[in-house]
């Protein structure tokens, strides 16, 4: 038993940016987890898309030993978290892993919007929170402001707050010192049944599904008979161990620990991250309180480009919700795009995110629809709906009225953008709830906004309109009824449903001029000439024109430019195969994300 | 029917469009080169035993930046070693401000019985934005030197600064000095050659204005009595080039010269574009072919077509049957639907109606199978 106090469980919270993961980085290399050499920078995020976008998103725990100055040696269980509002879901399953937090604060800017959000979320979890100032490094860091700001904004005492530089590795042995000294030692009983919490899994060509485990009572070795709460399956152990951060056997994991388990899992339906596994034949009594069920906020429709593939789409979304549970779909039908599905995410990031997983880790082609909220319609005889999908609003005729999704906003700004700040929430339907000074650098601004307002472009233009100094965190609030309308785009004449979309009635003349404009650009000329129309009902609302083409020829053919001449045309013509027909007009997929913007290009 | 090509890759200056095989700076290079492409058709010689040529031309580069005498003992290399006919059209393409009236006749003397003169445009400030050597006074003691000879005039329109007009007084002004054949075609801001910065910052006319320029040149031509028979290329009856319908035919001919391209027995294959490595091929007494594709049925099938339906006249369905022993009706019904409105069905040929051969591509590829 006396193992335990030698365990430390946490995990790093940070904004974007704020160095999180070249932390962790510095943190393995300091245990000597990794050999400089080795080191890919930033380790953790080990998906494409994290390194490239600089953002974490899943989940990559890693255990470390570490001797530390009072002679004894420690297990230290770090366990990344994502860094964008969209995925406070899945913080919230890290942190329920965990004792402790690291918060890291960016000694240049400071607190930021999530980073409290995250700080509330360990706070709720009820995690000992220990405060590391990065980047000091830096000509522009101020330190001792950065620490007023934690004990102001957040109210923890910063006082004892290691300052550090995760890029350059300086005082990276405090953190270290300070995570066994500040946050405790996993309390647990080894022969208590088993109680495991999953956090996490993922699917292995070889192993079937790899379980995520945090041990809060018992032990669980190979053998081992188990079953999970929420199914009536059982399974037999065949591996149980630690991360390195690569999965490392191990011949039990006892309580208090961070590991893995491997059953020989095949069905990735039947283990939901959330869930408790026990044994079998001393099985719990109860589960462990596990996750809030997660909402969709969003919703598009996603479609493979080539149709036969419907089957390859549907795997790969049920591999990733495997581990991300946040993920919500079911098959769907369009005119325009044949067959594909109606998905769920927490936000628009999150969208994209598995958007980009669909297209680089399945080696699929998809085209998606434009995001869209819920809405709430309530019917002329009384029935009430969620429609999240513009070409399944009943009738106008059947509509008594429509509700839509409102969230409440905090901007964090400098006071100087408030102005900008203030226009971009009146041009989205805003309503002004209060204004806080935080201190004369900072201001919190409180909004109502309607969701299907601010899951287009709100976030790129806050942050163009304050040249990326405001941040942005949301929260839904309800429904409230408004004034909605369908709007349906037309392409020679043709109604294209992908296209369709529910818009407020005052910004409907606007939206459908621009998205006419963009459209006419994005469409490539044709032979024959291709209106392009807005209409809410029957009536047209906006016009644009693509204009026939008129050259479209290969310079000089002559002898041996013939082959490359030729491939050129194959090519031209494989371009084509991309595109979809709607009526007689030839559409390519990206047109379909042009109704994302808002604006002129 | 069977074409010589030779490739003469030198110049005075480069164009600032061009992206062929050409090295002004190593013009002092002129007489090996032709040494070598002496020695290239000798090595040729046995294995075009049974083939008749019935077309010459002398391309590059600017051909005639070298030495004329080097010209006429081409010409004299080329019948040494084949079977040229006596009635064979033998084309040089010649830059009017390298020209004499000396040299145009040792090139009429030697045989060669058709000129091709790179004129371009007739607006002098055009011709030095596009870094033509040349003025349009060149052009016209050019186009005298030239008189009673047949010749075509090349004309390209897309230019910095281009109106429609300037392509009509252009072709006026060829006509006027006795051009029997026009070629008007667009500029193609190639990646890495000067002009492609142009187009990267928009100065370039856009495929409107193009377009524009395009449909002012036809009807001019029409006027002047320039049929079109492919769609740049505008000849006075009888004058079309043969050795360029040969291509459009998918005929074949032999490349001699640093990148020229051959087609013998439906095997396509070019020499290589580098003038030391061809040096180094033929000095050690080796052929400089680098890329080698033998065309497959499908890939016949596809040439014809593509380059057919570039033509006026367009697919001769007889001919195909000929070829490919299908009918072509039958075989393209899906693409021939799809394209009604875009294309003329005769009982005897399958062409692109005339005001939608500029877009042809669109319609082209309606009729390749996919192989990629």
């Amino acid at each position: 038993m006396g193992k335990k106090n030698n365990i430390r469980n946490f995990c790093i919270i940070a904004h974007i940016d704020h160095g999180k993961s070249t932390l962790a980085d510095r943190l393995m290399e300091c245990t000597g987890q990794v050999s400089e050499r080795d080191m890919e920078a930033q380790l953790l995020d080990s998906m494409d898309i994290e390194r490239e976008r600089g953002i974490t998103i899943k989940l990559a725990p890693v255990r470390m030993f570490y001797k530390a100055d009072d002679g004894e040696e420690y297990e230290l269980n770090l366990i990344d978290t994502p860094g964008h509002v969209d995925f406070t879901y899945e913080v919230s399953r890290s942190l329920a892993a965990c004792e402790g937090a690291i918060l890291i604060v960016d000694a240049t800017q400071g607190v930021e919007a999530q980073t409290l959000s995250n700080v509330y979320l360990a706070l709720e979890n009820d995690l000992e929170i220990l405060p590391v100032i990065n980047k000091i490094d830096l000509a522009s860091a101020r330190p001792e402001e950065a620490k007023k700001e934690i004990e102001e904004v957040i109210g923890l005492d910063a006082s004892y707050a290691p300052l550090v530089s995760a890029k350059e590795g300086i005082n990276i042995r405090e953190v270290l010192e300070d995570v066994i000294k500040y946050f405790p030692a996993p309390q647990g009983d080894d022969d208590a049944p088993l109680k495991a919490l999953i956090f996490d899994s993922y699917y292995d060509n070889y192993k079937g599904v790899i379980l995520f485990v945090r041990i809060k009572d018992g032990t669980v070795k190979p053998g081992d008979r188990i079953k999970t709460f929420r199914s009536d399956k059982e399974y037999d152990v065949v591996e149980v161990g630690a991360f390195n951060p690569r999965l490392l056997p191990k011949e039990i994991l006892v309580s208090g620990e961070v590991g893995y388990i491997a059953a020989s899992i095949k069905s990735i339906q039947d283990v939901a991250v959330g869930d408790t596994v026990t044994g079998v034949l001393r099985p719990a009594a109860e589960p462990l309180p596990g996750y809030k069920k997660v909402q969709s906020v969003v919703f598009c429709g996603i479609y493979p480009l080539d149709g036969s593939k419907f089957n390859d789409l549907k795997d790969a979304l049920l591999k990733l919700q495997l581990n991300d549970a946040s993920l919500l779909f079911e098959p769907d039908s369009s005119v325009a795009l044949g067959f594909g599905f109606r998905c769920g995410f927490l936000g628009l990031l999150h969208m994209e995110i598995i958007q980009e997983r669909l297209e680089r880790e399945f080696g699929l082609e998809i085209i998606t629809t434009a995001p869209s909220v819920s809405y709430k319609v309530v019917k002329t005889d009384g029935e009430e709906l969620f429609v999240d999908n513009p070409s399944h609003l009943p009738p106008v005729s059947e509509i008594e009225h429509i509700e839509e999704p409102i969230v409440k906003a905090d901007i964090y700004s400098p006071p100087d953008y408030l102005g900008q700040i203030m226009d971009l929430c009146r041009e989205k339907r805003g309503v002004f709830l209060q204004m806080t000074y935080l201190d004369k650098s900072r201001v919190r601004l409180e909004y109502r906004l309607p969701l299907n307002e601010i899951i287009f472009d709100f976030f790129d233009s806050i942050k163009s309109r304050t040249r990326g100094y405001a941040s942005f965190d949301y929260e839904l609030c309800g429904y409230e009824k408004s004034k909605l309308v369908k709007m349906d785009i037309l392409l020679n004449g043709e109604i294209c449903d992908a296209l369709s979309m529910i818009v407020h009635e005052d910004s409907a003349y606007p939206r459908g001029r621009t998205l006419c404009e963009n459209l006419k650009d994005a469409i490539p000329r044709q032979l024959f000439e291709i209106p392009v129309q807005a209409a809410i009902g029957g009536k047209i609302i906006a016009r644009e024109t693509v204009k026939a083409m008129r050259k479209d020829v290969l310079a000089k053919c002559y002898g041996g430019d013939i082959t490359r001449k030729k491939k050129l045309l194959e090519k031209q013509k494989e371009g084509k195969k991309r595109m979809r027909q709607i009526g007689n007009v030839e559409v390519p997929s990206e047109v379909f994300m042009q109704i994302l913007k808002t604006n002129k290009d | 029917m069977a074409g010589i090509y030779v490739h003469i890759p030198f110049c005075k200056a480069k164009c600032r469009y061009c992206d062929f095989a050409s090295f002004p700076e190593k013009l002092y290079l002129a007489e090996s080169y032709m040494a070598c492409v002496y020695r290239e058709m000798a090595m040729r010689k046995e294995e075009l035993k049974g083939y008749n040529f019935d077309t010459l031309y002398i391309g590059g580069g600017t051909p005639s930046v070298v030495d004329e005498n080097y010209i006429a003992m081409l010409v004299a290399a080329a019948k040494k070693n084949f079977s040229l006919s006596p009635s064979a059209e033998i084309t040089i393409e010649i830059n009017p401000g390298t020209v004499s009236a000396g040299k145009i006749d040792l090139y009429s003397k030697c045989g060669i019985n058709r000129f091709s003169v790179g004129l371009q445009t007739a607006i002098d400030s055009q011709l030095a934005e596009i870094g033509r050597i040349h003025t349009l006074n060149q052009f016209v003691t050019c186009a005298k030197l030239l008189k009673g000879k047949n010749f075509s005039v090349d004309v390209m329109i897309g230019l910095k600064g281009q109106t429609p007009d300037d392509v009509i007084k252009t072709i006026e002004v060829a006509a006027a000095f006795g051009a029997s054949h026009i070629s008007m075609y667009a500029l193609s801001p190639e990646d890495g050659t000067p002009i492609y910065t142009d187009y990267l910052n928009g100065e370039l006319p856009d495929a409107d204005e193009v377009a524009d320029m395009y449909a002012a040149g036809y009807k001019k031509l029409e006027e002047l009595g320039f049929h079109r028979y492919e769609v740049s290329n505008f000849a006075k009856k009888g004058k079309e080039s043969r050795h360029n319908l040969n291509y459009w035919k998918r005929g074949e001919y032999i490349g001699f010269g640093v990148s020229a391209s051959s087609h013998i027995g439906n095997v396509r294959f070019t020499n290589t574009f580098g003038l030391d490595e061809y040096f180094k091929c033929l000095l050690s007494g080796n052929l400089a072919v680098v890329d080698r594709e033998t065309v497959d049925k499908d890939g016949q099938e596809e040439e014809f077509i593509m380059l057919a339906l570039r033509t006026s006249a367009g697919i001769d369905r007889e001919e195909y049957t000929r070829l490919f022993g299908k009918d072509f009706i039958s075989e393209y019904k899906d693409a021939i639907n799809k394209m009604n409105g875009y294309i003329e069905v005769t009982p005897r040929r399958i062409k692109i109606k005339d005001e939608y051969l500029f877009v042809q591509n669109t319609i082209i590829i309606e009729f390749l199978r996919n192989r990629l």
